[in-house]
Formats: C-alpha cells, sequence, structure tokens
C-alpha cells in the first residue's frame, strides 16, 4: 500500500504545490480516489481541525490546509465521476438577508471545499428566496446559514420558514453558524444542526449528510 | 471621562489595587444607540443624538468608566474609508465597508491616506469638536485617540480570509500593506492629539491579531502594533476579543498597558499569560449573561468571576469585549453594584 503520510503531511502544512504532487504519486502508484481521501485528505483534515480546537493551528494554517485539500479535490473530482463513486455532497451557503458579513461564512466555505464538498456560495445579504431559487437549481444536501449580528439572526428563522412554506424544507439539511448563534438557539428555529466553528462544520456537514 | 475617573484608570495602569475595583465598558454604536432609543445611523448622522445618548449613559450609570468615552467614529468604516472604501449603510445597522484589494498584489498601487482630507476622518475630527464646549462643560475631556488596529484595517481592505491567506502566500506584500496602514495610523493618531491636547491615551482595536498563530503575532502584529502605540501616553488600550493565549505574552512588547479581551480566557489565565504586567479589563460574558442574563445571573456570574481571582491588582471589572447589544440597564447596574460590594 502506498504510504500516504507525505501527502498528509502536506495538507497538515498547507503546503499546496506539496499536497498535489503527493496526490498525483499516489494515484500514479495506484491508490484509489476514495482511498486517497478516506485515508489520506480526511485524517489530515480531521487532524488540522482539532489542533485548531486545541489551540495549535490559526486561522491562517486552517486556511491554507483547506487550499491545500481544494488543490487535490480539482483533481480527485473527474476521476471519482469516471468510476461513478457517488458525487460529493452539495452545500448552498449564506450570510442571511440584511447582514453584509463574510468572514464566518469565507472559513466555513473554505474548510467545506477542503473538507470534500462542493460548496456554492450566494455571498452576503442574501434574501429567502434566493436560497429557495439555489436549492431549486440542483440538488442539494445542506444549507449553511450564517449570520454576525443579534439583529439579523431573526433572518435565519425567516429563510427556514420561507423553505418550510415552499414545501421543500425536508429535501435538505440546514446548519447554522456566527457569533451570536447558540445551539438552543439553532433548535428553536428548526435548525439540524449548529456549528460553533468553521472547522467543526465539517464535522458537523459530514453527520448531517452521513459521509 | 471626567478627571477622576481618568487618575483611577491610570492609577490601574500603573499597578495599583483599588478598593472597591473599579467597573468600565467600551460602548460604541452597537449598543448605546439602540439602548438610548435611537437608530444607529441617527447615531451617526445627528450631532445632537450622539452627544445626548453619551450623556444619558453617563449620567445612567454615574459609578462606571466609558471607554473610550465620547467616542467619535463611523462603526468599522472609518479608517477604510480613508483609503477609498465603500462604506455601507442600513437605517439600524452596523455600517459595512467593502474591501478595495482583490488581490495581494494590488498593494503595490495603494496609497497612503491622509488623515487630515480623506474619507470620514475629518467629519471624525469635526464633530467631537463641534462638542467639545458642550462635552467639558458636562465635565468630561477627551482622553483618547481611537483606531482600529493595523491588522483589522488590512483585512477590511482586502477581505479577513484573503488577509491572513496571504500572510502566508505573500508575506512580502503583506509586510508592504502592513506599514503603509501602519505609517497611515500614526499620522491619524497624530492628528487627534493634535486637535485635542487633552488626549493622554491611544486605543486600538484589532481582533485579527487573535487569529494568527504566535510566531505570526511577533512578525505581522507585534512591529506595527509597537509603531501606533509608539506615542508618549499614558495608557495604551488594546481591544482584542478573539482568543488571546497566543499573543497575550508578546502585548506589552507592544506597548500595551492595558487590555480588553474575550471570554475565552479566564482573568487568572491571562494575568499568567501577561506576567501580570497589563491592567486587564474584563470578563463578565457579554452575550450569555450581560445582555441574555437577569441581574441575578450576572450578580451570580461577577462574584464568581472575582472570588476566583487571587491577586486583584491591575484589574477593571468589566464584559469580555465591549458593551454587547441590548445588554439592559438593570443588568449592567447589577454588574457594577456587585463589583462595588464584593470588593470594598
Amino acid at each position: 500500500m502506498h504510504d500516504l503520510s507525505n501527502l498528509r503531511t502536506a495538507v497538515i502544512e498547507g503546503d499546496v504545490a506539496a499536497a498535489v504532487s503527493a496526490a498525483r504519486d499516489a494515484l500514479d502508484d495506484g491508490v484509489q480516489p476514495l482511498d486517497l481521501i478516506s485515508q489520506g485528505v480526511g485524517p489530515a483534515m480531521a487532524e488540522v481541525g482539532k489542533l485548531f480546537e486545541e489551540g495549535e493551528c490559526f486561522v491562517p494554517e486552517l486556511l491554507m490546509a483547506a487550499r491545500a485539500t481544494k488543490g487535490i479535490f480539482q483533481i480527485l473530482r473527474p476521476l471519482l465521476a469516471q468510476t461513478g463513486a457517488k458525487p460529493m455532497a452539495h452545500v448552498v451557503l449564506g450570510t442571511v438577508q440584511g447582514d453584509l458579513h463574510d468572514i464566518g461564512k469565507n472559513l466555513v466555505a473554505a474548510m467545506l471545499e477542503g473538507g470534500g464538498f462542493e460548496v456554492t456560495d450566494l455571498g452576503v445579504d442574501v434574501p429567502p428566496e434566493e436560497f429557495i431559487a439555489a436549492v431549486k437549481k440542483r440538488p442539494v444536501q445542506i444549507v449553511g446559514l450564517s449570520a454576525l449580528l443579534t439583529t439579523t439572526m431573526p433572518a435565519m428563522k425567516t429563510t427556514i420558514e420561507a423553505f418550510r412554506a415552499a414545501g421543500i424544507r425536508e429535501q435538505f439539511k440546514i446548519m447554522v453558524g456566527g457569533a451570536p448563534v447558540t445551539k438552543t438557539y439553532a433548535e428553536s428555529i428548526g435548525a439540524d444542526g449548529y456549528g460553533e466553528t468553521a472547522a467543526a462544520s465539517v464535522d458537523l456537514a459530514r453527520r448531517l449528510t452521513g459521509t | 471621562m471626567n478627571d477622576q475617573q481618568w487618575n483611577t484608570l491610570v492609577s490601574v495602569v500603573r499597578g495599583e489595587t483599588l478598593r472597591p475595583l473599579p467597573t468600565a465598558f467600551i460602548i460604541d454604536s452597537p449598543w448605546l444607540p439602540n439602548w438610548a432609543g435611537h437608530t444607529i445611523l441617527d447615531y451617526f448622522t445627528d450631532e445632537r443624538v450622539f452627544l445626548d445618548d453619551n450623556l444619558k449613559a453617563i449620567r445612567t450609570f454615574p459609578e462606571t468608566i466609558f471607554l473610550p468615552g465620547f467616542w467619535s467614529e463611523y462603526g468599522m468604516c472609518t479608517e477604510p474609508s480613508a483609503f477609498g472604501s465603500v462604506s455601507m449603510w442600513g437605517e439600524d445597522e452596523f455600517p459595512f465597508a467593502k474591501k478595495v484589494l482583490r488581490s495581494p498584489a494590488e498593494v503595490e498601487h495603494l496609497e497612503k491616506p491622509n488623515p487630515r482630507k480623506h474619507g470620514l476622518l475629518p467629519f471624525v475630527i469635526k464633530r467631537l469638536q463641534h462638542l467639545q464646549p458642550e462635552i467639558e462643560k458636562a465635565g468630561h475631556k477627551i482622553r483618547f485617540a481611537v483606531a482600529r488596529g493595523p491588522l483589522n484595517i488590512a483585512s477590511f481592505l482586502m477581505g479577513t480570509p484573503e488577509f491572513l491567506e496571504a500572510i502566508k502566500t505573500d508575506p512580502e506584500l503583506m509586510h508592504r500593506l502592513l506599514t503603509i496602514v501602519t505609517d497611515f495610523l500614526v499620522d491619524w493618531i497624530a492628528v487627534q492629539r493634535e486637535a485635542f491636547p487633552s488626549i493622554d491615551g491611544i486605543f486600538l482595536l484589532d481582533d485579527i491579531v487573535g487569529f494568527v498563530s504566535r510566531r505570526d503575532c511577533e512578525k505581522f502584529a507585534v512591529p506595527y502594533l509597537q509603531r501606533a502605540f509608539a506615542a508618549d501616553v499614558s495608557v495604551k488600550f488594546f481591544h482584542n476579543d478573539a482568543p488571546c493565549k497566543a499573543s497575550a505574552p508578546l502585548l506589552e512588547a507592544a506597548g500595551i498597558n492595558l487590555l480588553n479581551f474575550g471570554v475565552q480566557h479566564t482573568l487568572s489565565e491571562m494575568k499568567s499569560w501577561t506576567n501580570n504586567r497589563i491592567a486587564l479589563m474584563g470578563n463578565i460574558p457579554p452575550r450569555d449573561v450581560l445582555a441574555e442574563g437577569t441581574p441575578e445571573d450576572v450578580k451570580r456570574s461577577t462574584t464568581e468571576i472575582l472570588n476566583a481571582l487571587d491577586d486583584r491588582s491591575r484589574l477593571i471589572v468589566s464584559c469580555g469585549g465591549g458593551m454587547p447589544p441590548h445588554a439592559p440597564t438593570e443588568n449592567i447596574k447589577a454588574l457594577i453594584s456587585t463589583v462595588e460590594e464584593v470588593t470594598r
């Protein structure tokens, strides 16, 4: 079996070129794309998330690790499609209506992409109808709602209610996050999950999609 | 801030242990106008509303210190506006600064603004000058030059994830960006000090410092903070309510002597990490206790936090971070009275 430790180290260190090179070497050596994810990229990102939670790795390192992983997935996606493997879960993300902040959302997008999810980022100040249009356009497994302000947090509830009114709420899971958001609040508005940090959002998305 | 409050602040910074301990809060646009019954936009655009809201807070809570005191600003737009950032306004929303740099390479074309002429900065000065006679008639003085810190401004100009990624991918360009920003900050602080000779403090806010490792803090934060805080003033006050463990041991070298930090860390931890060389301002949970708790919750939390401390020197009791939106009068009063009771 090909040794994937170089790939894992490159991802953890955020070395994009080394990570992509290690992925190519592994594939050339016969490693299957799904094995490369489950034994290389996945454990590496889990380690990065753990180091982040422990305060041993910081936002720049997190972003660079996500960037390295994104580079690997650019190689893997076409190969996975050829093998007929189940497509990556698709996440639609946005900062809710009235809120222009994108720091947390962008970090979550980077982490999810690094974690192998396909992300459609709707940007900031996204009205409910734009979320609805996005999830009707193509299949979505998760919708992520972000808010930084206590004044805009209620727009998360409004958006979830709009999904219900459109009859599509049960077609996907909803995760929410942002500085003023709590687990209790997430539950009270009918979200399926609450991500306290960008790193935690990858685990949460995996749990929600069973991947 | 009146003379007595200023002297209290300076005493704590110099290492005295006061009985009872002083309380203080950073108040600005998220909390103040809404608490006083105004929208954020009215607060920013109407000098009378600005003055009245600040005086109302001071008169409602005469026992506490509000920092920086009559904070003339336009939220996150203040400094970025001088660099050409578009300011976006809502009636009762925080103003928002659109980024101006689309890639690290664009730093090559960034020019240092003139704080006397560019963006909203002349408005900041003029508002305070117009109100200065009434502020002084009420017994207060302008004590602080205030600005967002260098990393915070850089992150508004580029976007936070983009800036934090670029310190890894394009470190030289990010040093160039931080140099331009800091050169501007030094000028901006000098302009404020020149306009208000009563200024004897510098207050910088920079949460981005909390997002980087100790090594990156040494390289990308400390040298620039040192320059921004270099002026000869009594109080060098820094706010960072993002995680502080990595940066805390470096803050004294950056020139800081008063720190407001977040709820991630205890006062004891911060005292240890700063070697008790920096006065601390904290650390009651702002959202879960001060804004959303009951007065009894505030009393309980405040008592627990104070009783857990062996050493109460260099300490001002506050919330971890600025005054949170929607913090009610009765909770603030509960905090102040509890500190008086417990530390008398």
